[in-house]
């Protein structure tokens, strides 16, 4: 019998071996690489979106609106920890693929000098991002709360200073800033969160005699009189809101012992002001644990501070 | 002393064959990778330059605005900076790394200079500079501001021509 077989030598089976492994290493670090590649681009995206803060604070403006667009679908990663003499903010973002696959969360960017109010993660709609930015002023200013969302907000029978911040915003109407206002709930479009001012029945209601706001069955209080901070409530997440809020009492504790020193130092050159008193009493009050807290503490001694200050005339400290 | 005969077969010399050509393959995908890795390094270093350096642009700019720098005597002065609170700022220890992205943060007189460089508490406010920031290497920005202060002879208030000096690190 005449068996006719193929020879399949010792140097076949090695060279299909050591290609078969320097194939799947080859595919391996590739598939490494792009991933890698993602993520550096995401991570520059996280860099960018800090920059982009900078111009968007204020100096003399009472408020501000910008949109931050990006070049695909990306989430924004808001972190906050109040760690350290001022806490720190960090973000990070992912973005989706044209296949609609998102890849993992980048490299954080931390900033201690920024107070961004948002959801946990902040899904860009249309590649775009709504920005408010409201100076916080108490009395002196603290720094910009900057407020990033997306989606549609619908404010039911919001208060009159609200409806002219919205109307004056979104140029009366003409630009779409994320938000509608409307006197009655039945009217709000499906998908967008309704927000009731002074009853219930919405997604999140807004008690503003008392100022407080209150979603998911938590509360978040911002003291009334106080629309930087009540935007922030309602579009920010509950626990996001509470930190940032204590990292801005952090920098304002810090800002009050440098006015106290410079009202030690104007006194020293002749300017009268008594102010050391009641800022000391500011500074002791800004280590709060919560929001009701600063509601409660701050407010108040924040108020005086500035009635104070005002009835100075030419030897105000702030 | 004896020559010993070594006698290799076909099949032992198509090993050695094959070992060269695969440690050639090795050396080739090395020096690609290492090609490769400096060209992305490079242009992650440029990159890292350029998100500093548009960080240090847009906050120089910006920084009459911060509440540490602001004038806040004045509602219609957005040039102008508090001298004397950026004074009393230099010496906290709390603001160590509040900047942290800048390499350089300076506020400069221009005009008046005194004969003294760095302010002090001894020297203060007949002084030409107070540094917050200086990590050393840096490349530097500026903007022109009004450095506004309580005058104690004039008992008013007064504003000097200065500026905002801002520095970020490269990358080396």
């Amino acid at each position: 019998m005449n068996r006719k077989g193929v020879e399949f030598t010792f140097s076949w089976i090695f060279a299909i071996i050591a290609g078969a492994t320097i194939l799947i290493l080859a595919i391996y670090l590739t598939s490494q690489l792009i991933g890698s590649n993602r993520t550096q681009r995401d991570t520059f995206v996280s860099g960018e979106l800090a920059n982009l803060l900078n111009p968007v604070e204020t100096v003399l403006e009472d408020n501000k609106y910008s949109v931050i667009g990006f070049s695909t679908e990306t989430r924004v990663y808001n972190e906050c920890s109040t760690d350290g003499a001022f806490g720190v903010q960090r973000l990070s973002t992912a973005s989706a693929s044209s296949r609609g696959q998102w890849s993992g969360q980048s490299v954080r960017k931390s900033v201690y000098n920024k107070y961004v109010f948002s959801r946990a993660i902040e899904q860009s709609e249309d590649e775009k991002l709504h920005v408010l930015v409201n100076p916080l002023n108490l009395p002196f200013k603290i720094g910009d709360v900057i407020i990033i969302y997306s989606g549609g907000y619908c404010f039911v029978s919001p208060p009159s200073n609200i409806e002219e911040l919205v109307l004056d915003l979104s140029v009366d109407g003409k630009q779409n800033i994320g938000i509608n206002l409307t006197n009655n709930v039945n009217l709000c479009p499906q998908n967008f969160t309704r927000v009731c001012f002074n009853k219930l029945g919405c997604d999140v209601n807004v008690e503003t005699t008392s100022g407080v706001v209150t979603k998911s069955g938590k509360s978040s209080y911002y003291g009334s009189d106080n629309d930087a901070l009540m935007l922030a409530a309602i579009l920010s997440d509950t626990e996001i809101y509470e930190c940032q809020l204590k990292r801005l009492m952090k920098r304002a504790g810090e800002l009050a012992v440098v006015y106290n020193k410079k009202s030690a130092y104007i006194e020293g050159s002749g300017c009268s002001n008594n102010l050391a008193s009641d800022l000391q009493a500011f500074i002791a009050s800004t280590n709060i644990s919560n929001s009701r807290d600063f509601a409660r503490q701050i407010v108040p001694i924040a108020r005086d501070l500035e009635r104070r200050n005002n009835e100075l005339a030419s030897c105000k400290v702030f | 002393m004896s020559l010993l005969r070594v006698r290799y077969s076909k099949g032992q010399f198509k090993i050695q064959q094959m070992v060269f050509i695969i440690i050639a393959i090795i050396i080739l995908f090395g020096i690609v990778s290492v090609f490769f890795i400096s060209v992305k390094f490079s242009s992650l270093r440029s990159d890292v330059e350029d998100l500093r350096k548009e960080a240090v642009l847009t906050q120089v700019r910006k920084m009459t605005g911060a509440p540490e720098f602001n004038w806040i005597m004045s509602d219609d002065c957005s040039s102008c900076v508090d001298l004397d609170k950026i004074f009393l700022l230099k010496d906290r220890n709390s603001y160590k790394g509040f900047w942290n992205d800048v390499s350089l943060l300076k506020v400069s007189r221009v005009y008046p200079l005194y004969d003294i460089g760095e302010c002090t508490t001894q020297n203060y406010p007949r002084c030409n500079s107070v540094t917050l920031v200086n990590k050393g290497d840096f490349e530097a920005y500026e903007s022109f501001v009004s450095l506004c202060r309580f005058d104690d002879t004039l008992k008013q208030t007064k504003c000097e021509l200065g500026k905002v000096i801002m520095g970020f690190e490269g990358v080396e």
